[in-house]
């Protein structure tokens, strides 16, 4: 039965984007052509695709995780479009190989559950070591790293033979390996980590030797991550740990040594790196380096401004003013053509999410199901929250994509990855 | 063991609540500010690729036109055939820079009314013509391109208009600039070269900088004493080569130091058309601040002349600022110290002695038109106000025809017609003097009679530096104008 309200509510994202690329078409003074019905096709297949797997090997999945992330790739896409179609027509692409490869996971695990996962976990944290470092590899490599925006976040590969080149950003798909590791080492860990050992005055700490992989896996993920200039994820990563680190042992302590070491690595990135000295001035007043550092948060806020209450109208606006609006900032584009009900609307998705995921996690009997579950929805929900901290400036900008929303396969294939495992997780609970 | 994934959960999820609050505070409490910051460029992009009527000069040739994007259906892109000889008073419309000059002044007429605002749907429905109009300037082409080749590589600005209805002939500004590598696709650095440039380019001088007028305002100091009864042309002066000014050890001499004719006495015409410093401190101080500045203001100093653009005031200061204060005065009165105007300014002035005393209000677009090329609306002259009496426009229209046949703006004289002018040479501390020409012709002209009174002035002497003077640097340029309007 609930399986059937996902196929209903399937259908109705599908609509939702086709409308909406209608919608920017007649705005634009063109009639409508392929794009609509391709689009309805992209969502139907990967939203349906999705829900068939949990259908055939999930079918007890919770039925909401799929229209809530389907509603914001939706939202997500039709801005994508608005702003450049060329791009959307790829993101459609990237949306099919997302939802198949989201299937693929929910039929790898139909027999043995999420458990195997937890086996391998040292081989996740290899893999996404790994991936993240593969930027690093030099340019005259058949894979190698490329800079973009200043953060060498990227993987090229020539496809031999062919002039074609394929990029991809491996930190989106290395932060869900890092979830699951993190989820199986806190299951097996959790209950020594959070026993006191011993006291030094009111702060009471666990065995240091319960503490060490994980400072190993979260210092050498920073490493990477700072020397690839990418704050952003380094943050997201930092947050994640401490999240689930307090979530698996309750212990408030990692709370307050984590935000003491976030304040320390602040205040010495902010010494060090010039490139973090420009963002948090123009962060604390765009309007000061108006042409420089400051331009994107002030484009953001011009549009956001110029959208007020009901936004433009989709189409209407000029989402295209502002730098990265399909990635970072797609959501000051939302703001600008849809107004604070689609700003706000866009919150409360998120927010949905990850109520709904930590519904799943709170629901879980098994200790590495219920990390892994939490774990992934904290991740959604942290980058989601940093990135639109930094466009409303909440926080500094951080340079994050936007989850499910933003334009990009790397970081549709790693929501995808994040939506199977959750569904197949609250699949298990219900047998 | 779910307590603190529900506290984490909770965390989250007022992270969340935080951030719904502050887009509220942008989107509806800041919002307006933001939308209105003339630093948001969506006002200007929502005009970029919209069809914008056609910006004709008065014999129709195209300063600016939309033509259909080739790239994309719906489009239009704007070009300014005319490159710099109407950038200042046409403008441009940028992303990058905002719009300025007639585009944005204007754009209520140039823009297309047909979109999908409230307004935009009445207007269609209550069978408004949606197209854009185009303008029609009162500006004249070819004099438009003497003036600027007069003026060359110095800075500098002309205005002429025609005194008898107040439309402008001329309005060129140097150095200039090429508005069309402002909405090219090196817009940016196209932006920051004029942005650095001491020269500023962007800078319209005829209507937007003031100068000391020099000796071109002693036409205002001698309508003040006609207008008052105090002076004549005919009456006597003492002719000193140098006037210690009362209560001060402060003099002020004539150009050269030396008197005026010889020694003994001159009459007021004479001195006019001489220009003697000395005679026209004496005037200014037997006027008395008051009506000095009661007649600048006739004339249109301390206020915002009515126009398309946006014209900086000219200034004298308040009367009793300086009533007590004879030193000040006689400074004043020979357009030095405290006295500013603007090149349009110091047109209007020689415009009022030709038109009987009466100043028109100035205009550029004549007419608005509709895409077929019917005339929608036209300007008509409207009186601004009254300067000085028909009797005092006379003498001094008088004075003037005599500076330029015998006296210091000789080099403006142009055969066969009978042009009336005076120049000044504005001594600026430090620097080289600004060189000024204002004047008109023909005198007298009859009913219909074309005529023209314009203003020249050449910033810091231009090239001729120290040695400039307004005869020998602004009178020539003001020549070059008249030969091409009386061929």
């Amino acid at each position: 039965m609930t399986r059937n309200a996902e196929a209903v509510l399937i259908a109705a994202v599908a609509t939702l984007a086709s409308i909406g690329v209608a919608m920017v078409q007649f705005a634009g003074g063109t009639w409508l052509d392929a794009d609509v019905a391709l689009t309805f096709i992209a969502f139907a297949f990967t939203f349906g695709l999705i829900h068939l797997a949990f259908r055939a090997w999930a079918p007890n999945a919770n039925p909401l995780i799929l229209p809530i992330a389907g509603f914001l790739a939706a939202v997500g896409f039709i801005e994508v479009f608005r702003i450049d179609p060329s791009l959307a027509a790829l993101q459609r692409w990237w949306l099919a190989i997302a939802g198949i490869s989201a299937a693929l996971v929910v039929w790898l695990l139909r027999d043995s559950g999420v458990a195997v996962l937890r086996r391998y976990r040292y081989l996740f944290l290899a893999a996404a070591i790994g991936l993240l470092l593969l930027p690093l590899l030099p340019e005259s490599w058949p894979i190698h790293g490329a800079v973009v925006n200043g953060s060498r976040l990227w993987v090229r590969v020539t496809v031999p033979f062919t002039d074609i080149d394929l990029s991809f950003q491996p930190g989106e798909v290395a932060k869900v390996l890092l979830t699951i590791f993190l989820a199986s080492y806190l299951a097996d860990r959790s209950e020594a980590m959070a026993t006191v050992s011993r006291s030094i005055g009111p702060i009471r700490l666990p065995e240091p030797r319960h503490l060490g992989p994980v400072l190993v896996a979260a210092g050498a993920a920073f490493l990477v991550l700072m020397y690839q200039r990418d704050l952003g994820a380094s943050l997201l990563l930092f947050a994640l740990f401490i999240g689930m680190l307090y979530a698996a042992t309750g212990r408030g302590v990692y709370v307050v040594s984590g935000l003491v070491a976030v304040v320390v690595a602040g205040v010495v990135a902010y010494q060090q790196f010039a490139h973090v000295r420009v963002r948090i001035s123009a962060w604390l007043d765009p309007f000061a380096d108006f042409t420089g550092a400051g331009y994107q948060t002030a484009q953001g806020l011009f549009a956001m401004g110029s959208g007020s209450l009901t936004g433009s109208g989709l189409g209407l606006g000029r989402p295209d003013l502002i730098p990265e609006a399909t990635t970072d900032f797609v959501f000051a584009a939302v703001g600008e053509e849809l107004g604070l009900a689609g700003s706000i609307a866009v919150i409360t998705a998120y927010a949905l999410f990850v109520t709904v995921g930590i519904g799943i996690a709170l629901r879980c009997r098994d200790r590495f199901r219920k990390y892994l579950a939490g774990g992934l929805t904290i991740l959604v929900g942290i980058q989601a929250f940093l990135i639109i901290a930094g466009v409303v400036r909440v926080l500094p900008i951080t340079g994050l994509t936007t989850p499910l929303m933003s334009y990009g396969g790397s970081s549709l294939l790693a929501s995808a990855l994040i939506l199977a495992l959750l569904g197949r997780a609250s699949h298990e609970e219900r047998v | 063991m779910n307590d603190p994934l529900r506290r984490t959960a909770w965390t989250i999820l007022a992270g969340f609540l935080v951030l719904a609050v502050a887009t509220t505070w942008i989107q509806a409490v800041a919002g307006p500010d933001y939308r209105d910051d003339p630093r948001n460029p969506r006002l200007v992009a929502s005009r970029v690729g919209r069809e914008r009527g056609a910006i004709v000069s008065s014999d129709a040739v195209v300063a600016a036109r939309s033509d259909p994007s080739p790239d994309t259906s719906q489009t239009f892109v704007r070009s300014y055939p005319g490159g710099a000889d109407y950038a200042h008073t046409v403008g441009f419309v940028s992303v990058l820079f905002g719009a300025r000059g007639l585009e944005r002044e204007r754009a209520g007429d140039l823009v297309s009314n047909r979109d999908s605002t409230i307004s935009g749907v009445l207007n269609a429905l209550m069978g408004g013509d949606p197209r854009p109009r185009g303008l029609r300037l009162t500006i004249d082409d070819d004099l438009q391109k003497v003036a600027l080749m007069a003026l060359g590589d110095n800075r500098g600005a002309v205005f002429a208009v025609d005194p008898s209805t107040g439309a402008v002939l001329v309005a060129a500004s140097t150095p200039g600039f090429d508005p069309n590598t402002l909405i090219g696709p090196d817009a940016h650095l196209a932006g920051q070269l004029l942005d650095d440039d001491p020269d500023q380019p962007l800078l319209d001088r005829s209507i937007a900088t003031t100068y000391p007028p020099g000796s071109t305002f002693k036409v205002i100091t001698t309508a003040a004493a006609l207008d008052a009864g105090i002076a004549g042309p005919s009456t006597e002066y003492p002719d000193p080569g140098a006037l210690v000014l009362p209560g001060s050890t402060a003099t002020i001499s004539n150009y050269d130091g030396k008197v005026c004719v010889d020694g003994t006495t001159v009459t007021l015409e004479e001195a006019f058309v001489r220009s003697c410093n000395t005679v026209f401190a004496r005037l200014g101080m037997e006027v008395g601040a008051e009506q000095l500045v009661a007649t600048a203001e006739a004339f249109g100093f301390n206020s915002v002349i009515p126009y398309d653009l946006e014209i900086l005031a000219s200034a004298i200061p308040e009367a009793r600022s300086f009533a007590d204060d004879p030193p000040a005065i006689a400074q004043n009165a020979i357009g030095q110290r405290d006295v500013r105007a603007t090149p349009v300014q110091m047109a209007l002035v020689a415009a009022a002695v030709a038109n009987g005393g009466e100043i028109m209000i100035p205009y550029v677009v004549s007419d608005v038109f509709l895409s077929d090329g019917l005339i929608e609306s036209s300007t008509t002259p409207i009186v601004w106000r009254r300067a000085t009496s028909p009797a005092s426009a006379a003498v001094l229209s008088d004075m003037m025809e005599r500076v330029v046949v015998s006296g210091s703006g000789r080099n403006a004289a142009v055969p066969g017609v009978r042009i009336a002018g005076k120049t000044g040479t504005a001594e600026v501390t430090g620097q080289p003097p600004h060189a000024w020409f204002i004047g008109f012709g023909p005198v007298d002209a009859g009913p219909g009679e074309p005529q023209i009174a314009l203003a020249v002035v050449i910033e810091s002497g231009g090239s001729a530096g120290e040695t400039a003077t307004g005869g020998s640097v602004a009178a020539p340029i003001a020549q070059k104008i008249f030969a091409e309007f009386f061929e």
